[in-house]
């Protein structure tokens, strides 16, 4: 199954948001986290100030003045305290502690410490363990040089670490739950702007579903797309115009065609309607059918050519490569036109020197010929001469042979057309019986061979059609 | 009747030129536009069939040019074209109908008659002068109900006078119309078919009212005169 763009496009937000989410709550969640655990950490160093504050000495007695503290009384998470002296006297202890004990580090450690702990009722806990000089009861209201005392004590804070807990855990589920929220709406948004993105070009496919040949005039509209699949319609439309421009071509060509086999057709069924249409003597039919037969065989000959041409549209043919004698060929290829040239009084020489021999495909290179020949003997005039040259003589070296013929010439506006298929300008030099693919099939024969076909007119009034070595992957050594 | 035909194809020119004539059609025939252009303003044909890709002139410039200098011959186009546009072209240059190729002779023929009939103005092929009746479909002649057997030039030459009827008609108009240039010219070949076509018809003869009239110094005429 092919993936679809919406699908890929999901994937690639989901996967981008959710790695930027999880970074984002990691790092918010270890800030908050901080924060949280110093906030403790200050209100127990606070805590264990305002117990040791409450220690002072007076005289050789050391007093604890304590002070009500709630959260060290209650019974519900209560804080814990814990105050002795350097010599291991117990000087308080938090209401809260009861009967039990509050861990606590080595005695006499002068830095405050702070440790984590279990509470005597079970609960995590942390601990601020700090020692310093008892405060001098009279230290407030003396006057003059401070004096301190030489008495340490040693107080123990501990607070549960629940609420910290509990408000990073709620922390984390909001995180959690936020994270999934916006991949969520993230995803919806990529695959909703996708599809709408997408739309022009379900309308597209549905514009394309309904073209018909017909239609290949109208272009497809580029106004609503989006910027990136205007080249491609861009690129539909140019081939729209060539399919159009194809289709013109066939249909012009099946034109031409039906025309060039409905005039032969017409005159096969007059022939035989007219030869029908009484009784008639023996030599009368003789001659309608022999000109019936005339006709069919130039209506093959015209099918022949089409199917040539139809094939060589198709693709290259495939062209063997043996050596082939041009006289003989020629010879062989004006077989078919004696007859007829004979009538015309046309005069045919065939100057080809016996060696001359060229590596090509014989059947290909007789199409070729053939209708060089079947052109020379339809337009020369009356009495005219045909004649056939091959390399050597006064011919160029690339030339293979050319066909000459006395005339008349060929207009030079019309030379350059006489190779398109169903030219018919050369109405000067039609005598009604020529149908235009000849010429043009001997070129793209010819040039399928590694030939070049050209025609050009002489100075004494004739045409030279000339095959020659003309490109540069010339099919000869 | 006179034809041209204009048509590169030779052999179907040939065998439509001899199917013409077997029809009893006098028929000039040309592969060249410009030649047929030539003949074609210098005869008075009946009928052009004009095929409109010839060399030379093409078919649709000999009939805008026959059009503009006014001949009113009848024009049956005979072409391998088909296409509607093609048709209509065709048509409102002033052809009086066309003919796709490839087509039944008979079909020519009919046409051919119906495009001639309307430049003479006759309704149909039958034309009935008193007893005699002429059916330039069937080639038929009756008179007083008895089938008269004509030779094609007899018979040419009674349809174009009947044609003309109530007309006098003159020799020339009588040569130029029945023969073609395949004919020998001579000074008096045209009163002596009239003289065979009067004798075949028994016109004038056994009480029968006489309908071919000679008009001394002008031609003949074919009515029927109530002066007995």
């Amino acid at each position: 199954m092919r993936r679809s763009l919406r699908f890929r496009l999901t994937v690639a937000v989901v996967g981008v948001l959710a790695t930027v989410l999880v970074a984002l709550s990691f790092v918010l969640h270890a800030v908050f986290a901080r924060a949280l655990w110093r906030e403790l950490d200050g209100r127990l160093r606070d805590d264990a100030a305002a117990v040791a504050g409450m220690a002072e000495e007076d005289g050789a007695e050391s007093e604890f003045e304590y002070e009500a503290l709630p959260e060290f009384e209650r019974q519900w998470r209560p804080a814990y305290f814990e105050a002795w002296l350097d010599d291991g006297r117990v000087l308080a202890r938090s209401p809260s502690l009861g009967a039990g004990d509050l861990e606590h580090g080595a005695a006499r450690v002068a830095a405050p410490t702070i440790t984590d702990v279990s509470l005597p009722d079970g609960r995590p806990g942390r601990a601020l363990q700090l020692r310093q000089p008892l405060r001098l009861e009279d230290a407030a209201s003396a006057r003059g040089p401070a004096r301190v005392s030489l008495r340490f004590v040693t107080v123990v804070v501990a607070r549960g670490t629940e609420e910290v807990v509990e408000t990073l855990g709620s922390m984390r589920r909001w995180l959690w739950l936020l994270g999934l929220l916006s991949i969520l709406s993230a995803s919806a948004a990529a695959v909703l702007a996708v599809s709408r993105g997408l739309r022009p070009t379900r309308a597209l496919a549905a514009r394309l579903a309904g073209l018909d040949a017909a239609q290949l005039g109208r272009a497809l509209p580029l106004d609503d797309l989006p910027a990136e699949l205007a080249p491609v319609v861009a690129k539909m439309n140019e081939l729209l115009t060539r399919l159009r421009a194809s289709f013109a071509r066939e249909k012009r060509f099946t034109a031409d065609v039906s025309h060039e086999l409905r005039t032969p057709l017409a005159a096969l069924r007059t022939t035989l309607e007219v030869a029908a249409s009484r009784e008639r003597s023996a030599p009368e039919y003789r001659s309608a059918i022999g000109d019936a037969v005339a006709i069919a065989l130039q209506m093959q000959a015209l099918c022949e050519n089409l199917l040539a041409l139809a094939r060589l549209d198709s693709g290259p043919l495939p062209a063997r490569r043996e050596e082939v004698g041009l006289r003989a060929l020629v010879q062989d290829c004006w077989r078919q036109f004696e007859a007829p040239a004979g009538a015309r009084g046309l005069k045919f020489e065939n100057e080809i020197a016996p060696t001359a021999a060229v590596v090509s495909d014989r059947e290909q290179l007789r199409l070729v010929i053939s209708n060089l020949l079947s052109n020379a003997a339809a337009y020369t005039t009356l009495g005219g001469t045909i004649r056939v040259r091959a390399t050597g003589g006064d011919a160029p070296v690339a030339t293979v042979l050319e066909v000459h013929d006395s005339g008349p010439t060929i207009p030079d506006d019309v030379l350059p057309h006489v190779f398109e298929r169903f030219f018919r300008g050369d109405a000067t030099r039609s005598d009604g019986v020529h149908c235009g693919i000849g010429l043009s099939l001997a070129r793209g024969v010819a040039e399928a061979l590694g030939l070049a076909l050209t025609g050009r007119n002489t100075p004494e009034g004739g045409v030279i059609f000339a095959v020659s070595k003309g490109l540069p992957d010339a099919g000869a050594p | 009747m006179r034809v041209l035909l204009i048509e590169d194809y030779a052999p179907l020119a040939r065998s439509l030129a001899q199917g013409l004539r077997e029809a009893g059609y006098a028929v000039d025939a040309t592969g060249d536009g410009a030649e047929g252009l030539a003949l074609a303003e210098a005869n008075p044909y009946d009928a052009l069939v004009l095929d409109l890709m010839v060399p030379k002139v093409d078919g649709l410039t000999i009939l805008a040019r026959l059009r503009a200098r006014g001949s009113n011959a009848g024009v049956l186009i005979v072409t391998a074209r088909d296409e509607v546009s093609s048709r209509v072209g065709g048509l409102d240059l002033g052809a009086d109908d066309y003919l796709v190729k490839p087509f039944a002779l008979e079909e020519l023929l009919a046409r051919l008659r119906a495009v001639i009939r309307r430049r003479y103005g006759a309704p149909a092929n039958l034309v009935t002068v008193a007893d005699l009746v002429i059916d330039a479909g069937a080639r038929t002649v009756k008179r007083g109900g008895q089938p008269v057997s004509l030779s094609a030039r007899e018979f040419a030459l009674l349809e174009y006078l009947a044609l003309r009827r109530g007309q006098v008609v003159t020799r020339t108009e009588i040569w130029e119309h029945v023969y073609d240039f395949a004919a020998e010219p001579s000074s008096n070949v045209v009163d002596v078919y009239v003289g065979y076509l009067r004798r075949k018809l028994g016109d004038g003869e056994g009480g029968a009212p006489r309908l071919i009239h000679t008009h001394r110094g002008l031609g003949y005429s074919l009515e029927a005169l109530e002066v007995a």
